[in-house]
Parts: structure tokens; C-alpha cells; sequence
């Protein structure tokens, strides 16, 4: 199995559909791309060209929403197979997916629902991530997701499980920066405590995106521009972590690829207030 | 205390059949009621299902207009848990649903307007493969004409409709009123397929549907020539079977030919 640390790819972009041709016309300044990987499991047509096109110029990772790492229904392996056959077409510097669960029964909800932090949970997705890091023949990256609700019977903070499940099952972090400041207010736990609390040489991505407030709870619809205290929390993850390839992630109202790339732009002003150019620079 | 999988059992349980079961096992916040941020998940699941279905059936939710849409869309959704990894096939049952609900029975062209979608989305990203070419036909020996077979694009569906659903969907297509639903004095055949990276689709004249159907089953050139004639004469019966060909070709609905 492939061992090594993924490298620093700089500051990119999820692809979506709207911003296909303007990409391939215009080869905008934009480092690396990340696709839903599921977008592209089907048999032709034009997702797949305009992929092929793109991993033509650009460094592309592969970001899965239905892994489904932590359910305790059997792993997928129909799934697994596709996502592997994916892998060889678009050879992507990662594969990541969610710390969570889509469904039990045969049943997907599409939606990345919240694990229990316990010692049983624990040992299933440790489990399962060998499972699936001994079938893909390469190591998973992990990305932290946005939660609304805590279980009583919890043993340990997310943070805690989230390091425990890198460590133990020698995995790769996606540190979401959004859902951290999410589910930091909607649970009462404080940013720097998650911060601090994740092994730094597991981290290999950063993810940057909107929410929705309600007031009393935050949403995480990633439909919204980057809004001020993310980017407050941004420049921390980045002083505490250092380089780590950086993405803005829209999934809905998605917007001209210009006012994406000024979002990407501002990552990456803050990137070399808080690193400076050259450690910024030696790090590509 | 639950294990993993009952946890995972009651949530699921909360979101599909809105069983309150699970909120004894998820805790209040210091600013929210567990009730209300369960409810997020919810909101969240028939939210999401929904937006999906209004994509991939634009025109239907056009048609029927934002309630109605929302009440088929609401009872689609709880008659059918997603049951693939990909949202991208979440409404392939809808047509069929549509067809089969009695609210919709009197209104053929619903059930209809849903299979042209569907169909055209299905040939969206259907397997590629090159189209077959008039080169490739012109290059045909003489004497191998009348065993030719030819073999469809891979993108390539055949629906039957009752009613003016074609019209009516390319009305809304192109955000001009619908016509009134129709029922046809005779079946429309109607030919889906992908040219390029378009989905189009195609009406057929009888006669053109029935030499389609026959070459998609792989009946030889010389055959459907026969077939031609008898469907709607002898007279210049070739010509008519050579002029239908040229024009899949020139759209592309054909990925090749071959002789036995």
C-alpha cells in the first residue's frame, strides 16, 4: 500500500458542471481540483470528457459523499469497486471521504450523519478503513463533518475519536475548517480545543466553505460565501498546521468561477500573511 | 446503553418514519431543544430528495407548478428510500410512479412529460462509443447491402407516447406556454438519444418507428427493405428505408454496422 504523505498541492477548487468550459478556455489560476467522486461513476457523456480534459492540466484529488465509513451495514464493495476503477482513470494524489455514517438497510440518506464517540464505534471504523485502504491499495484521507446533535452515550470528544481513528488505523485528515466552527457552535466546544487536538502530521487538505446561522444552530449548507469567522479560523488552522492544500467548498448557489477564485485568493493572502511567501513557496 | 447498529437503526428510523425514538439517545445543546437539531437531519433529508428530484425533472415541476410538484415529489419520496450510492438515480422510479398513482391517472401527459426526462437524462451519460459514419456506409460493397445489420448508439431509448407530452415538453423547454394535454388519435414514437454531449429526442413517423425497432433487433437491411414496403406500399419502398437510414446516420443514432 502506498505510504506516502500526500504532497502540498496549493489552493484549489471543488469542479462543478458551470465551470467546466470556462476552465479548459481560460486555465485559470487555480491550483488543483477536488470532484465529487460519485458525480462521475457513470458510463460516458460529458462529465467524464470534460474530466479527462481537466486532469490533463490540472492535479485533481477525489472527494466521496457515500463511503459510508462508520455504518454498520456491510461495505459496499460494488461501490469500492467503482470508486477504484474512477481512481485509475483520474490517478489522484488522494482519496478522501467523511467520518460518518449515509444509512443502514440498504438505504442512503445523503446526508453525512453523526457518529457516537465511543470505544465500539471506534473499532468498527478503524476496522472499516482497513477494510477499504487494503482494497483501494492506498490510505483513505478522513474529513471531519459538521454535526448537530451529541449522543449520551459519547466517551470521548470528536476530536479525541477523530485523532484515535488516523492514529490507530493509519488514515489521513481532510480538517474542515467550516465544520470544526460549525459543530464548535453547535455543541459548545471551542475551535482552538479541535485545533489542538488533531495530530498536525495526519492533516493533508483544508476545506473552507459557508453555513447557514439559525441562531441558535448553524447549518452547514456550503451555499454561502466564506464568511468573516471562518476566515478568522482559517488563519489560525493555518499558523497551527502550516502549508496544507487549501479548497473552498461550494455545493450549492454556485457562483462565477471568478468569485470562487477571489475566495481562493483571499485563502491564499491569508496563507502568506500568517506562513510568509517563502515558506509558502517551499512547501510547492 | 444501544449498540452501534440499534443507534443507527432508531436514527434512520427518526428520519424516514419520524419516529421520536432516537431523541432519548441524542442530548439538548446549551441554546437548542434535541427535537429541533434532530430536526435538521429531517428537514435536511426530504429537503435535499427534493431538490434532486427538481433538477432531474425540471420540466414536470414547470407542468405541474410548485404545490403540485411538492405533493408528488413529498409522496415519492416516502414510498421510495434512496437505495444507491449516487443521488443521480434517486428518481429513477418516478415515470413509473406517475403511471402508477390515481391521482395522476387522468393525466397521461404527467407520466409521460417524467419519461421523456428521464429518458433524455439516461442519455446524458450513457455509455460513449463513435457514431457510425456515411464513409463507413458509402464503403459498403454493393452486394453486401441486403445483409447489413446496424447497430443502434449505445444512447439510443424508444418511447411510446399516448398523448402530446413531447409538445408539451418542448414548449416548457423553451419557457413558452404548453399546449393543452392531448390524447392521440394514434401512438407517438419517439426516439431518444445523445449527439455530442446533447440529449435530443426525435418524434418517428410510424413507418420510421417500425424500421427502427426492426434494425434495433438486428433484422438485416434487405428485410426492413421488405418490411418498408409492406407497411406503407412498394412504391419507391428502398428509397423511403435508404432516406430514414441517412438520417440516423446524419443525427448519429447509430454506432455501426455489420454485415453476418
Amino acid at each position: 500500500m502506498s505510504s506516502d504523505k500526500p504532497p502540498y498541492l496549493g489552493f484549489g477548487l471543488g469542479l462543478r458542471p458551470q465551470h467546466y468550459q470556462e476552465i479548459l478556455d481560460a486555465s485559470p489560476a487555480i491550483d488543483w481540483f477536488e470532484i465529487i467522486s460519485e458525480n462521475y461513476m457513470i458510463e460516458g457523456g460529458q462529465p467524464l470528457h470534460m474530466l479527462d480534459r481537466i486532469c490533463e492540466r490540472y492535479p485533481v484529488v477525489m472527494h466521496g459523499v457515500s463511503l459510508s465509513i462508520a455504518s454498520t451495514a456491510p461495505l459496499d464493495l460494488d461501490y469500492l469497486g467503482a470508486l477504484k476503477t474512477l481512481a485509475d482513470r483520474v490517478k489522484p494524489k488522494w482519496i478522501s471521504d467523511h467520518l460518518c455514517w449515509t444509512g443502514v438497510h440498504g438505504v442512503n440518506l445523503h446526508d453525512l450523519l453523526p457518529i457516537p464517540y465511543t470505544e465500539e464505534a471506534l473499532d468498527h471504523v478503524v476496522a472499516r478503513v482497513g477494510q477499504v485502504q487494503d482494497f483501494l491499495g492506498r490510505r483513505l484521507t478522513l474529513e471531519n463533518v459538521s454535526s448537530y446533535i451529541t449522543f449520551g452515550q459519547s466517551e470521548m470528544t470528536e476530536w479525541e475519536f477523530v485523532s484515535e481513528v488516523a492514529k490507530r488505523a493509519d488514515c489521513w485528515l481532510l480538517f474542515d475548517v467550516n465544520n470544526v466552527y460549525v459543530s464548535a457552535f453547535n455543541h459548545g466546544f471551542s475551535t482552538d480545543e479541535f485545533l489542538h487536538g488533531v495530530p498536525r502530521d495526519r492533516v493533508v487538505q483544508f476545506h473552507v466553505a459557508g453555513h447557514s446561522h439559525e441562531e441558535s444552530h448553524i447549518i452547514d449548507t456550503h451555499d454561502h460565501p466564506v464568511c468573516d469567522e471562518v476566515w478568522d479560523f482559517y488563519r489560525d488552522t493555518v499558523g497551527h498546521f502550516g502549508p496544507v492544500s487549501t479548497m473552498i467548498e461550494r455545493d450549492d448557489n454556485i457562483p462565477p468561477l471568478a468569485e470562487l477564485v477571489d475566495e481562493l485568493d483571499h485563502a491564499r493572502a491569508i496563507a502568506r500573511a500568517v506562513l510568509g511567501e517563502k515558506r509558502l513557496e517551499a512547501a510547492e | 446503553m444501544k449498540s452501534l447498529r440499534e443507534l443507527q437503526d432508531t436514527f434512520q428510523r427518526g428520519i424516514l418514519a419520524g419516529d421520536d425514538a432516537i431523541l432519548a439517545e441524542v442530548k439538548d445543546s446549551a441554546k437548542e431543544k434535541r427535537k429541533v437539531l434532530f430536526g435538521v437531519y429531517r428537514n435536511a433529508y426530504v429537503a435535499r430528495l427534493a431538490e434532486i428530484l427538481g433538477d432531474d425533472y425540471e420540466q414536470l415541476h414547470a407542468y405541474l407548478g410548485d404545490q403540485a410538484f411538492a405533493r408528488l415529489v413529498k409522496a415519492y419520496i416516502d414510498a421510495n428510500p434512496s437505495d444507491r450510492r449516487s443521488a443521480r438515480w434517486f428518481g429513477r422510479h418516478l415515470p413509473a410512479f406517475v403511471r402508477k398513482n390515481e391521482t395522476y391517472a387522468k393525466h397521461r401527459e404527467i407520466a409521460e412529460i417524467a419519461e421523456l426526462e428521464k429518458a433524455l437524462a439516461d442519455a446524458f451519460d450513457a455509455p460513449d462509443a463513435e457514431p457510425l459514419r456515411i464513409e463507413a456506409l458509402a464503403a459498403v460493397a454493393p452486394e453486401s447491402w441486403p445483409s447489413l445489420v446496424f447497430v443502434p448508439h449505445p444512447t439510443a431509448s424508444r418511447l411510446t407516447f399516448m398523448t402530446n407530452a413531447a409538445d408539451i415538453w418542448s414548449a416548457l423547454k423553451s419557457e413558452t406556454a404548453p399546449p393543452k394535454p392531448l390524447h392521440l388519435p394514434e401512438p407517438q414514437a419517439v426516439l431518444v438519444w445523445r449527439q455530442g454531449f446533447m440529449s435530443r429526442f426525435r418524434p418517428l413517423s410510424p413507418e420510421e418507428a417500425m424500421m427502427w425497432d426492426e434494425a434495433a433487433k438486428g433484422v438485416r437491411f434487405g428485410v426492413l427493405c421488405e418490411m418498408v414496403a409492406t407497411f406503407a406500399g412498394e412504391d419507391e419502398a428502398e428509397l423511403r428505408a435508404a432516406s430514414y437510414l441517412k438520417g440516423w446516420v446524419d443525427m448519429e443514432t447509430l454506432a455501426g454496422c455489420q454485415t453476418p
